[in-house]
C-alpha cells in the first residue's frame, strides 16, 4: 500500500500540470455544489424556524384551576407531535390583546378579562407540522373534553406546507441536475487525465503488471484528486463565507452575523470530502476500464 | 520454446493477416522474421506476447497456450518476455533508470536490488551515465539502448524485437545487434521482426520470410 501511496505521490508531482489543472476542475465542479448544498442548508433551517408559527390553539370557556391546568397539560403533550403547552389565562389573554391594540386603548374600556376564553397554545415537534399530522393532532385534541374550540390556521399551515414541498422539490430538483453534472465533469476530467498517460498503462502492461498493479496508483491519485478538489472548494467557500459575514453588514440592509445563517455542518463538508474521494475513485476506475484492454 | 500451429489471425472483416502459419523456435534460438511492410511482422510478435488472439490455431510460448489465456494469465506470460520496439515506447517523464526499473517493480523487487540490476544492465547498454537524464534528452540510439535494458533487465526467456534497428545508425545498428546476441549467448530466445537486410546477412541466424501474411521461406542465413 505504500509503495501505491508513494507511487501516486511521485505521478502527481511528476505530472504537476495535469493534476493541478484536474483538481482545479474538481474543486470548481464541488465549490458550485457545496455553494448549493449552502445555499440549501440556510434556507432549510430558516423553513425550520418559520415553520414553528405552525401553533395549534386550544380553548376553554372557563379558567381552569391550576392542578387541572397541569393535569389537563400532561395530557396534551401526551399527544404525539406535541412539543410543549403553554396555559394562557384570562389575565394573560387581556394583557396580549391590550398590546395588540396599542394606541387604540378606548376600544377595550369596560372590557374585563372575563369575556375571553382560556387556552393552551401548542408546538409541534418539527416533523409533526405538516397538515396531516396537524389535522391528526387536531383530532386528538378535540377528544379532550371541556375543550370548546381548537384554531390551527387551517388554510395557512396547508399553504406553508405546500410551499415547504415546492421549495424542497425544486431543491431537490436543482440538486440531483448539479449532482449528475459534477460526476459528469469529474470523471471525464479524470478520463482525460488518463487518456493523456495510455502509455504508461501500456508500458505497465508490456512488462507484466497485474491489473491492480497498473490500477492501484491511479485509484489512489483518484481519491487524492477528489478530496484536495472538494477541500479546496470548501475553504474558498468558507473564506468567502466568513468575508460575506463580516464585510456585507455594510453593503446590505441586515447585519449577517446575527441573521442566522450558518456555514454548512462538520458532518455534511465530511460527507463532502468523502464524495470528493468516492468520485475521483469512480472516475478513475471507469477510465481505467476503458484503457487497460489486456 | 515457441510454436505456432496452424494460425490465422483475421482483423474484423478484412483480409487474415496471418494465415495458417506454422512455426517453431526453439529454446536458446535467434530468429529473425522479415517480409515487406503489411507482411504481419508485428502481428506475429503481438501474438507472441498476448497482445492478440488468434483467430484459429494455437500459439504456445513458453508452456502457455497464449490462445486460451485469460486476461489474469497474460502478465505470468509477460514477465517472461522482454519487447523492444522501433519508437521505444518509454516513459517521457521518466529518468532513465526509472524506466528500467519499472520491470522490476512490477515484479515485486526491493528498491535495493533493483538499484543494483538497474544499473548493471545500463552499464551493459552503455548507457549507465545517463541514468538520471529524462528520454526526449537522449539519441534514438540511446533511446533504443533504454528500451532493450527494460526488455532484458530481468533476463526474460524470450527476446521479442519489432523493428528494433528502423530508427537508428549503423553504429547503433551494430551495437543493439550485439546486446541481442549476448542475451541470446546467455540463453534468451531472440526472436526479430526486421525487414532490414544487413542487420540479417551480419547476424548469420535462421531467417523466416512472411509476405501477405503468409509462410514463404525458412532458410539459415550463413
Amino acid at each position: 500500500m505504500l509503495f501505491f501511496l508513494t507511487r501516486a505521490f511521485i505521478n502527481i508531482r511528476q505530472h504537476a500540470f495535469v493534476n493541478v489543472v484536474t483538481m482545479g476542475t474538481i474543486a470548481l465542479a464541488m465549490f458550485i455544489a457545496s455553494l448549493f448544498l449552502l445555499v440549501f442548508v440556510n434556507l432549510e433551517s430558516a423553513m425550520d424556524n418559520w415553520s414553528e408559527r405552525v401553533q395549534i390553539t386550544v380553548y376553554f370557556d372557563r379558567e381552569l384551576a391550576p392542578p387541572e391546568q397541569s393535569q389537563l397539560q400532561q395530557r396534551i403533550t401526551a399527544i404525539a407531535g406535541v412539543s410543549r403547552a403553554t396555559y394562557v389565562s384570562r389575565a394573560e389573554a387581556l394583557v396580549r390583546f391590550k398590546s395588540r391594540l396599542k394606541g387604540q386603548g378606548t376600544l377595550l374600556e369596560g372590557v374585563r378579562a372575563d369575556v375571553l376564553p382560556t387556552s393552551f397554545e401548542i408546538n409541534l415537534k418539527q416533523q409533526y407540522r405538516e397538515t396531516g399530522s396537524v389535522e391528526a393532532v387536531v383530532t386528538r385534541l378535540k377528544a379532550i373534553p371541556g375543550i370548546t374550540e381548537v384554531q390551527f390556521g387551517e388554510e395557512w399551515v396547508k399553504r406553508f406546507n405546500l410551499f415547504l414541498d415546492f421549495m424542497r422539490f425544486l431543491g431537490s430538483l436543482l440538486g440531483a441536475f448539479l449532482i449528475i453534472a459534477v460526476i459528469f465533469i469529474v470523471s471525464n476530467t479524470i478520463k482525460l487525465t488518463i487518456y493523456s498517460r495510455r502509455d504508461e498503462l501500456d508500458v505497465m502492461a508490456l512488462v507484466g503488471a497485474t491489473r491492480f498493479f497498473i490500477k492501484a496508483p491511479f485509484l489512489l491519485e483518484g481519491i487524492i484528486q477528489g478530496v484536495v478538489g472538494t477541500g479546496s472548494a470548501l475553504l474558498l467557500l468558507f473564506g468567502l463565507y466568513e468575508g460575506f459575514m463580516y464585510n456585507a453588514g455594510d453593503y446590505i440592509p441586515f447585519n449577517p452575523l446575527s441573521s442566522g445563517l450558518m456555514f454548512i455542518p462538520y458532518e455534511y463538508c465530511a460527507a463532502l470530502l468523502g464524495a470528493g474521494a468516492l468520485l475521483g475513485f469512480i472516475g478513475s476506475l471507469t477510465s481505467l476500464k476503458r484503457f487497460i484492454t489486456t | 520454446m515457441i510454436e505456432l500451429q496452424n494460425v490465422t489471425l483475421a482483423y474484423q472483416a478484412e483480409a487474415a493477416a496471418l494465415y495458417n502459419i506454422n512455426l517453431t523456435i526453439d529454446k536458446g534460438e535467434f530468429v529473425f522474421i522479415t517480409g515487406p511492410s503489411g507482411a504481419g511482422k508485428s502481428s506475429l510478435l503481438r501474438l507472441l506476447y498476448g497482445a492478440l488472439e488468434p483467430t484459429t490455431g494455437q500459439v504456445l510460448v513458453d508452456g502457455h497456450n497464449v490462445s486460451h489465456l485469460k486476461p489474469s494469465q497474460v502478465p505470468l506470460l509477460r514477465r517472461s518476455i522482454g519487447v523492444v520496439f522501433q519508437d521505444f515506447k518509454l516513459l517521457q517523464n521518466r529518468t532513465v533508470f526509472e524506466n528500467v526499473a519499472i520491470t522490476l517493480e512490477v515484479l515485486g523487487w526491493g528498491r535495493a536490488d533493483i538499484g543494483k540490476k538497474t544499473m548493471a544492465i545500463l552499464k551493459k547498454v552503455g548507457i549507465e551515465a545517463k541514468y538520471g537524464q529524462f528520454p526526449q534528452l537522449l539519441s534514438g540510439g540511446e533511446q533504443q539502448r533504454v528500451a532493450l535494458a527494460r526488455a532484458l533487465v530481468n533476463d526474460p526467456k524470450i527476446l521479442l524485437a519489432d523493428e528494433p534497428t528502423g530508427n537508428l545508425d549503423e553504429a547503433n545498428k551494430d551495437l543493439i545487434l550485439s546486446v541481442f546476441n549476448e542475451a541470446n549467448i546467455r540463453g534468451t530466445t531472440v526472436v526479430v521482426a526486421t525487414h532490414d537486410k544487413r542487420l540479417i546477412e551480419q547476424s548469420h541466424k535462421r531467417l523466416v520470410t512472411l509476405n501477405k501474411g503468409e509462410f514463404v521461406e525458412q532458410a539459415h542465413i550463413e
